[in-house]
């Protein structure tokens, strides 16, 4: 085992947890914001697959169907996130967190049938546009430009989503509203329009994931349910409600698992386990605070 | 709060109940009157309601009366079943080692997690349940050479005279009543009212010097044991066993079955239990979309009637006022 | 909050309302108990339809379904069937084969994707003496140690599955290889059971290493990355059902099957690679059970001319399966009745036309002799990515010995 060979495992790994962190961070911004665990977050990143595949092919041909899926989809998926918190999860914000938890997973079932019902049983497979096909090699492995791709979308989400918390007014009644939310009404802001604005800005980062992942994955029914157990792994892990936490979570699990890869193969279904149990007997309340 | 019915209120409470004593024995009566005249079929679906019911039952009580948010719990069903189905396989022991031994297994593996877990509380609790249940998931499904892996375990054998099917049906009645007459004295019990008073205000709990964690952990445990005993039934009723029974989304079942019939209700989570059995196995057979109708109904639920269908006739017909019944905060 | 109230009511008098319907309706229904004088029977299907394996559960049924009609159009018996589906759990399928059985009265069941259930479901066929076509469940374990007298595989097992690949990758010049695949039961036994039958055919052939990762994998290329850097001088995959497209995508992008070859069963599947397109990767091997376009004879023509009318697709080897299973029911019961030993006496050595030659049930342990093809992925003149060097393996060269069969179901 080489070091370059290492080096380039470390790559994809990392590559691996961007791509997590752009689905978790949704769920965490959600949580830390609105005090809820959203089950349907893995609903909407599925939508954002199938939205993705079914504006890549009917917008557009070719090249340009994949660009214009990636803007489309998770905007799609936004706004049945808003339609979903103006409809439904406003008015049980007052409830414990199962009857919250109760009603998202509601949406998972529902959603689930839904998709079912509009593209059918098939699977769907989307290609993936040229310039990001194919692979360049590192130290002798072959790694894939859109892992590449991937490496560079997490770190622009990451800041994106910084600089909009941390510069914009919104971004800093978000922060307040996790941090201590009864002061944040007593001071007067309205947090409605807030709790609605951050629950569609969780649907988009989940739509974009699944966007992302719509030419990598087969685009079929029960990719809900795959992907939802690891964000909340991730999301747990990195401290609830905490997007850097979150991001730092993503990154172990990620590389973790690549290394897993390259040093004990078989074990691949119960590494992401042992590495949430490890960690959180460590830090039994996460890696970093739940309010930032 | 007075929405378990614990408390003697009102003499107009206390008549009520006594009804619904009264009603209960009738429906234990005819319980056990009725297998002659049932179909094979509807024997087979009453024998997996109440296996079911003893499951949900086992949640509510860490979920409705110790207010932790159990999130995995069919974990513990799911090592019941498999302790019984391995004992029965793998060994030479005599059939009543693997039914004792199914719960005790159960229980020690919710003593493991649930050590990990009461360290934590509300969410992070729910979360570490889930994750650690999705290990034991995780090892089940992995450890081909002892589980089968996703094939499971079939063909176990079960003695002759429990082949039956009214046989099974008695077996599985009897364990429930015993079952259910067993937690409802332990949380009538002095254990059982502090556990209800740790959910309800830990810091004054703790302030009158009761250990809240290591309640936690007891009803955890007890919680896990009877789910191991479920775990028993269901593999006289199936005499097999697959990694579905420990995978989350079983866990979802059973929560939505104790929401159905109402978690501030004792007899709530049995008739969540049969309510859901019977609706998914009856829309099952008329529509290809039986998610979306449960999806619906989950929905109605959390939305207009959070204390569940039990809960609320219990609200009406005893005229108290109990407020939003099972809309403490259960996890802050 | 009177409006709260009113909802309230109205909630719990939809919940109940949605129940009592339900309900009602279940009691009123009058199961098929009266049978009519003519052949007719009544098929129980228990698959599951929710989640990712519904492409191929789908398939099955249409295959099925077109079966039925021809039958009855040619003035065969009548075949009905009710379908259930299992949402891939075990337990539900259980349920479901009771319902079907004691309820709908079935006279015979089929199903079902999941060999877990088809396990389940074979165990309590076997109990109640209900014939049980299997054309999902693909564990050599369902016809081999678990076997017996009811349940019929209408598939090619894992073994044959096996058998296949180890006689395409002995004409191969390969000597260390690495096995992976998806952590499930199908992919270990495919795995398990190719690499067996190569060391038998091939003795000098040496075991590098192992990956296995798990079903519904987002992203592959860890792994891959982790094989090359062995540099073995072939891979053995074992992955299936909705793992199968990521996986080429995955070969395609990392480029793993241009350096090493790759063999993976259904590689060359038209279920594959339709939905991969142009992202194919090309010169992959495997076997596979069906094409639509090879053999190119008459009889496949016509059958995939059917099915497209029907269904607007290609089939596939799902859908193969399916037919057949029709077919071959539709033949029992002509020949002997509706009575269920009788049909599976019937069924036990019957040969029955298929559309890509004929196909005969084995006597002794209920597993279908059909033939499987070997090639790789490559393309078509117009560019297509196909399945190219086709080769046939007759059923006799890829059946598991039957005295071996014979002897795991004794212990």
């Amino acid at each position: 085992m080489n070091s370059a060979a290492l080096a380039s495992q470390l790559l994809i790994g990392l590559s691996r947890g961007m791509l997590y962190f752009v689905v978790a961070a949704g769920l965490t911004l959600v949580f830390g914001v609105l005090r809820v665990i959203n089950f349907a977050h893995g609903s909407l990143y599925m939508l954002g697959a199938f939205f993705s595949f079914t504006f890549a092919t009917v917008l557009a041909q070719g090249q340009a169907g994949f660009w214009l899926a990636l803007l489309l989809a998770p905007l799609a998926v936004a706004l049945i996130s808003l339609l979903i918190e103006r409809g439904l999860l406003r008015f049980i914000y007052q409830r414990e967190h199962l009857m919250q938890m109760l009603l998202t997973y509601s949406l998972v079932l529902i959603f689930g049938d839904l998709v079912k019902l509009i593209w059918g049983s098939q699977y769907q497979s989307l290609s993936l546009p040229g310039i990001l096909s194919g692979s360049f090699t590192l130290g002798g492995v072959a790694i894939p430009w859109y892992n590449l791709f991937l490496l560079v979308m997490g770190p622009l989400v990451a800041l994106g989503l910084w600089l909009f918390l941390d510069r914009t007014r919104l971004g800093k009644i978000c922060r307040a509203t996790a941090t201590d939310r009864e002061m944040v009404d007593i001071l007067g802001v309205n947090s409605t329009w807030v709790f609605a604005a951050v629950f569609a800005l969780g649907g988009w980062l989940a739509g974009l994931g699944g966007a992302l992942m719509a030419p990598v994955v087969n685009i079929s029914l029960g990719m809900d349910a795959n992907i939802i157990i690891y964000a909340f792994l991730i999301v747990v892990v990195g401290g609830l409600g905490n997007i850097w936490g979150a991001l730092i979570s993503s990154l172990i699990i990620g590389v973790g698992e690549a290394m897993g890869a390259l040093f004990m193969p078989d074990w691949a279904i119960v590494l992401p386990y042992v590495i949430t149990g490890i960690l959180l007997i460590l830090r039994p309340s996460g890696l970093l605070k739940s309010v930032w | 709060m007075s929405t378990l019915g614990l408390q003697k209120s009102k003499p107009g409470a206390e008549r009520m109940f006594s009804a619904s004593r009264v009603i209960l024995l009738v429906l234990l009566i005819i319980a056990i009157v009725l297998p002659p005249f049932l179909s094979p079929y509807y024997l087979y679906l009453l024998t997996t309601i109440m296996m079911t019911a003893l499951l949900a039952a086992s949640l509510n009580f860490v979920l409705g009366y110790g207010g932790l948010l159990q999130l995995h719990h069919a974990v513990f069903f799911g090592v019941g079943a498999y302790t019984v189905a391995l004992v029965l396989t793998k060994t030479s022991w005599p059939f009543w080692t693997a039914v004792i031994a199914a719960p005790i297994v159960a229980g020690f593996f919710a003593l493991l997690i649930g050590w990990f877990c009461v360290r934590l509380r509300g969410l992070y609790f729910g979360m570490l349940t889930l994750a650690l249940g999705q290990l034991v998931w995780a090892v089940v499904y992995k450890w081909r050479s002892l589980t089968g892996g996703d094939d499971g375990i079939h063909a176990i054998p079960v003695p002759d005279y429990l082949a039956s099917p009214t046989s099974v049906y008695y077996v599985n009645l009897a364990v429930l009543v015993i079952s259910l007459i067993i937690l409802y004295v332990i949380v009538k019990s002095p254990f059982g009212l502090t556990l209800v008073a740790t959910r309800d205000n830990p810091v004054r709990s703790q302030s009158v010097g009761v250990n809240i964690r290591r309640h936690q952990l007891a009803a955890f445990v007890l919680a896990g044991f009877f789910a191991g005993v479920s775990g028993v039934l269901f593999v006289l009723i199936e005499q097999s066993v697959s990694p579905s029974l420990l995978y989350w989304s079983k866990s979802a079942e059973i929560l939505i079955m104790c929401l159905l019939g109402g978690m501030a209700v004792f007899m709530g989570p049995t008739l969540g239990a049969a309510v859901l059995v019977i609706l998914s196995m009856v829309v099952g057979t008329y529509i290809d979309y039986w998610l979306l109708v449960l999806g619906l109904v989950l929905l109605l639920l959390v939305l207009f009637l959070p204390q569940g269908v039990l809960g609320f006739l219990q609200e009406k017909l005893s005229g108290r006022k109990t407020g939003e019944g099972g809309e403490r905060d259960a996890a802050s | 909050m009177k409006r709260r109230k009113v909802l309230r009511y109205l909630a719990l008098a939809g919940v109940l309302s949605l129940l009592a319907s339900s309900l009602l309706s279940g009691c009123g229904q009058q199961p098929a108990a009266q049978k009519p004088t003519g052949k007719t029977i009544t098929v129980g299907i228990i698959d599951s339809y929710t989640g990712p394996p519904s492409a191929y559960t789908q398939d099955a049924l249409d295959g099925f379904q077109l079966a039925i009609n021809e039958v009855a159009k040619q003035g065969g018996p009548t075949i009905k069937f009710i379908k259930r589906d299992d949402e891939f759990k075990v337990d539900k399928a259980q349920s479901w084969a009771k319902e079907l059985v004691m309820q709908q009265k079935v006279d015979v069941l089929a199903g079902t994707i999941n060999s877990g259930g088809t396990l389940a479901v074979s165990q309590y066929a076997k109990e109640n003496k209900i014939p049980f076509f299997d054309w999902g469940g693909m564990s050599d374990k369902i016809t081999g140690a678990n076997g017996h007298r009811y349940v019929f595989s209408m598939l090619p097992n894992t073994a044959m599955i096996g058998k296949a690949g180890a006689v395409q990758m002995s004409k191969l010049p390969y000597t260390k290889y690495w096995l992976a695949g998806s952590d499930y039961e199908y992919g270990h036994s495919v795995v398990a059971n190719l690499w067996s039958n190569l060391q038998k055919l091939k003795p000098d052939v040496q075991k590098v290493g192992e990956t296995w990762w798990k079903v519904g994998e987002p992203d592959f290329t860890p792994y891959i990355a982790s094989i090359r850097a062995a540099k073995p001088d072939a891979v053995i995959v074992g992955t299936g059902g909705a793992d199968m497209v990521p996986f080429m995508k995955a070969l395609q992008n990392t480029g793993l099957a241009k350096d090493i070859p790759v063999w993976i069963h259904t590689a060359t599947d038209a279920g594959t690679l339709k939905p991969l397109g142009d992202n194919a990767p090309v010169g992959v091997l495997g076997t596979n059970a069906y094409f639509y376009y090879y053999p190119d004879t008459p009889a496949n023509k016509a059958f995939d001319q059917a099915f497209s009318a029907a269904y607007n697709r290609h089939p596939t080897a799902f859908a193969l399966f399916g037919y057949m299973t029709g077919k071959f029911l539709a033949a029992a019961v002509d020949k002997a009745g509706t009575d269920k030993e009788k049909i599976i006496d019937a069924m036990e050595g019957m040969t029955v036309d298929s559309p890509i030659g004929p196909m005969t049930m084995r006597k002794e342990d209920h597993l279908i002799q059909m033939p499987m093809f070997y090639g790789k992925t490559g393309k078509d003149a117009s560019g297509k990515v196909v399945a190219t060097d086709i080769n046939t393996l007759p059923a006799d060269q890829v059946m598991p010995n039957v005295d071996d069969v014979l002897k795991l179901r004794s212990k």
